[in-house]
């Protein structure tokens, strides 16, 4: 007992005194820390932001958003449709090497989409590659997707987490890779130790093909709870964090002595859904009036102290192709004298009872106050009578449109583009289960994922969003900005932060 | 002599059969729970972004579709055969995380039990032999705080004050990231692994990482012994054979501490194995406030993406250990006690 006493008392003399307490101390590896959670290191398993994060580091798609919100192409050289946009040809890149020593060729390239299919993980990454019919190698440097209907936005799903690229000689086809077995990718980055819920470390590839990571190794440390994590940053035991801090931590961090808090342009937005099949919902009058008394900036500003933007269309600001679809509607700012008149043409009376539903455990900690900053601001003026309703995820997510007549929900981009924003909300039986069904805006769709120009495709993704705006089947209010906090020796942060929301920490570095 | 150990085997024996049907209502019990609770973990892990038939294909491939009956019955075939399974998230062997996560938790306990018997044979030895002096009273109060304190406000309030206040200990993780990084691991217990790899440093880290937790933890539990001796104190204070004592002329000190002391202890040792579930229970919140990445901590995490198979793997685990530890105090205590047979 003695023995352990002393031992206690030699471990906090020891630790006295010293800044960082060992923590992140060595110099040339950076420790960065998430509030995150990794589910599957295979790119076969892995829909969520947190595997996500990791395997960006470690995998490499044929096109990829390298330097900023933009994709170009990465391992292959070159995508181009044949014809129609029913068939892609791509060159892959020569000289590309594997973590495991391996060569990279279109056998890689054909094994790495197949297996995604196959597995058709419940993680849902396969439901990206709906439209893939087959892919077909064409020499050792050759590939080409046939797909089963045209889609002149396939190099965007190239991009995405399911054409992650990994070494046919060292995965299952048909199985995935378990967490506990080696990764490989391409990446700048080669993982060296993963301990699940704890860390993942990298040391640098330094056989990479191209701009060598700039740390020579990184450490992602991995924390249940962003005040543990803001901890860690303040006495330095990690340099850097990214995903997710509350507003109130992000104010705290920002006056901290140490440390910068760095913000960019971001790709997360969040929306109120309203089931158009039933009262009150249904009568269009009604979702108008929400749309004029939204109160975007109060939730911007006094919840979110500015973390976040409003946001007047699905696809946020920053994408090609985004308009203020709402502001030019409904206004900038909430409008009561509108809203009510609205109501009172459609013979509705005010104050007009309606019930919201929202989750306080997904979408962070600010979504109640989100949600009371809400209620205030559709009930001034006398125009609604707000409900606030909860539940926790797991129900909520089953029941959404379902059950519930307006409900929160949040969408984290799997690619970087406007169609991302608008495919998976204004398709008939799309997956909010809102019954929204308008065959012209079906028909626009179509159209989109058909254009053979960009121009033409962009002049298409303007005309759905002036659709969803006069039909308002959903309201989105605000899209959340890049944001990562470091201590001021870490350099690069700010050259990451962009629309495509990916860290990309070979870019980063300490002094 | 002979019939007494007749009666004790026995008794051990009726103890090791009522374990099972212990264990099958504990098992039945674990998977109604699950099953009742709303949501699923394939809507709940997809978390909306697939349409609803891919979602319908994943839960029939995982079964989840089949009749309850059948999941049960499947359930307990997998348990009798010692497996586990697999978790549906991260497709993590639930043997492994007994391994790696468990023994986080046994070391962050083990070292929880050395502070609460500290700490709680120092107090209540003092306080039940002062009685009714300010020793006394303070020390009660003491382990009423801390027994009535949630154990992740000690925990935040430790993090702030001696981490981020005076800056002496770190506020999570079992070691810094580099030393884990580094660290052989060979039995996942980070003091024993650092002194296998006769790693100085590592070691000097881990233990700066554990203080914090296990003195947050080792103080709930802490409350518990400090009244209990107190009493035995008291109580043994005023037996025959402590009056005997002084009367044969032996000194004050050597009746307090030879006679006194010593008995008032032997009630600890029953305690020590009831303690199991509280110091489990006080490690899932110890484990999240320090993000430390026990085996508790692991079933917060898993509950939340409400995990069938890793919620059940783990509470499983948990009710045996829980059963095991009643299971061996109970043949002490009859092994002490005679009185207490069948």
């Amino acid at each position: 007992m003695a023995s352990l006493v002393a031992l206690s008392v030699v471990a906090l003399g020891a630790g006295a005194g010293q800044s960082a307490l060992g923590g992140s101390s060595q110099s040339g590896i950076l420790v960065s820390g998430t509030s995150d959670s990794v589910t599957n290191v295979d790119p076969a398993g892995n829909y969520d932001f947190g595997s996500a994060t990791l395997g960006y580091n470690l995998l490499e798609h044929l096109y990829d958003a390298r330097n900023g919100s933009k994709i170009v192409p990465s391992l292959a050289t070159n995508c181009s449709p044949a014809g129609n946009t029913r068939t892609w040809r791509c060159s892959i890149r020569k000289g590309v090497k594997f973590h495991d020593g391996s060569d990279l060729d279109s056998a890689d390239v054909k094994f790495s989409f197949d297996r995604v299919i196959k597995i058709n993980d419940p993680s849902g990454i396969s439901s990206l590659l709906s439209n893939l019919k087959s892919v077909k190698t064409n020499g050792r440097y050759g590939v080409t997707f046939n797909l089963k209907a045209p889609q002149s936005t396939w190099r965007f799903i190239l991009a995405s987490g399911a054409g992650g690229i990994v070494p046919s000689g060292a995965y299952p086809a048909n199985k995935l890779q378990a967490n506990n077995q080696p990764q490989y990718g391409t990446g700048p980055f080669k993982l060296t130790k993963y301990t699940p819920g704890q860390q993942a470390v990298f040391e640098r590839f330094d056989d990479y093909w191209g701009p060598k990571a700039k740390s020579e190794g990184l450490i992602m440390r991995y924390y249940s709870k962003s005040s543990t994590m803001k901890l860690a940053l303040e006495r330095g035991e990690i340099d850097m964090a990214f995903a997710t801090f509350t507003p109130t931590e992000l104010g705290s961090l920002g006056k901290a002595k140490g440390i910068r808090v760095y913000s960019g342009q971001g790709a997360v937005i969040r929306y109120l859904v309203m089931n158009v099949t039933r009262e009150p919902f249904n009568n269009i009058a009604v979702r108008r009036a929400v749309a004029f008394m939204m109160p975007r900036q109060a939730i911007a500003t006094r919840v979110y102290r500015g973390t976040v933007k409003p946001l007047y269309s699905m696809p946020p600001a920053g994408l090609p192709g985004h308009t203020d679809a709402f502001a030019t509607l409904y206004g900038r700012v909430p409008s009561p004298a509108k809203a009510k008149k609205a109501l009172q043409d459609a013979g509705v009376q005010t104050p007009f009872p309606i019930e919201v539903w929202w989750t306080p455990t997904h979408y962070g900690d600010a979504s109640a106050d989100e949600y009371a900053e809400m209620k205030r601001g559709l009930e001034k003026g006398g125009v609604f009578k707000v409900t606030l309703k909860s539940t926790e995820w797991a129900q909520y997510s089953d029941a959404l449109g379902n059950q519930y007549n307006a409900f929160q929900l949040g969408w984290f981009p799997d690619y970087p583009d406007p169609e991302n924003y608008l495919l998976s909300f204004y398709q008939p039986d799309n997956f909010t289960a809102n019954g929204y069904e308008n065959p012209k805006m079906t028909a626009l769709l179509k159209q989109e994922q058909a254009a053979n120009t960009e121009a033409k495709r962009l002049s298409v993704i303007r005309q759905i969003q002036a659709l969803a705006a006069k039909d308002v089947p959903i309201i989105p209010y605000w899209q959340g900005n890049m944001i990562a906090v470091g201590r001021t020796n870490v350099r690069g942060i700010p050259t990451t932060l962009d629309a495509a929301f990916i860290m990309r920490f070979w870019k980063v570095s300490k002094s | 002599m002979g019939g007494q150990g007749t009666s004790l085997r026995r008794y051990a024996l009726t103890r090791l059969v009522l374990v099972i049907p212990m264990v099958f209502i504990l098992l039945t019990f674990v998977f109604l729970l699950m099953r009742v609770a709303p949501g699923d973990p394939i809507t709940s892990s997809l978390g909306g972004r697939v349409p609803p038939e891919v979602v319908d294909e994943i839960k029939h491939d995982l079964g989840f579709d089949k009749p309850l009956y059948v999941q049960y019955v499947d359930y307990l075939g997998d348990i009798a055969r010692g497996d586990f399974g697999t978790t549906i998230t991260d497709r993590r062997q639930l043997g492994e995380i007994i391994r790696v996560n468990g023994a986080a938790t046994l070391e962050l306990t083990f070292f929880a039990m050395i502070v609460a018997l500290v700490v709680g044979v120092t107090f209540g030895l003092i306080a039940g032999r002062f009685r009714d002096t300010w020793l006394d009273v303070g020390g009660r109060m003491f382990g009423i705080v801390i027994y009535a304190m949630p154990v992740f406000f000690i925990g935040l309030m430790a993090q702030l004050f001696f981490g981020s206040y005076l800056g002496w200990l770190p506020t999570s993780d079992r070691a810094s990231p580099i030393t884990q990084a580094t660290l052989e691991t060979h039995t996942n217990i980070f003091t024993i692994d650092a002194l296998i790899e006769r790693d100085g440093d590592a070691f000097v880290d881990v233990v700066k990482h554990l203080i914090l937790p296990a003195v947050t933890l080792g103080l709930v539990t802490a409350g518990v012994f400090i009244r209990l001796i107190r009493v035995n104190v008291i109580r043994t204070m005023k037996d025959d054979y402590v009056e005997a004592a002084r009367a044969r002329g032996i000194d004050e000190r050597s009746v307090v501490y030879h006679h006194a002391f010593r008995n008032a202890l032997v009630p600890v040792i029953t305690i020590v194995g009831l303690t199991v579930a509280l110091l489990l229970s006080g490690a899932v919140l110890t484990e999240t406030t320090f993000n430390w990445p026990g085996i508790g901590h692991t079933l917060i995490l898993y509950l939340q993406n409400r995990d069938y198979t890793a919620v059940q793997g783990i509470i499983v685990v948990f009710a045996l250990v829980v059963v095991a530890a009643s299971v061996v105090i109970d043949f002490v205590n009859a092994y002490i006690d005679p009185r207490i047979r069948y």
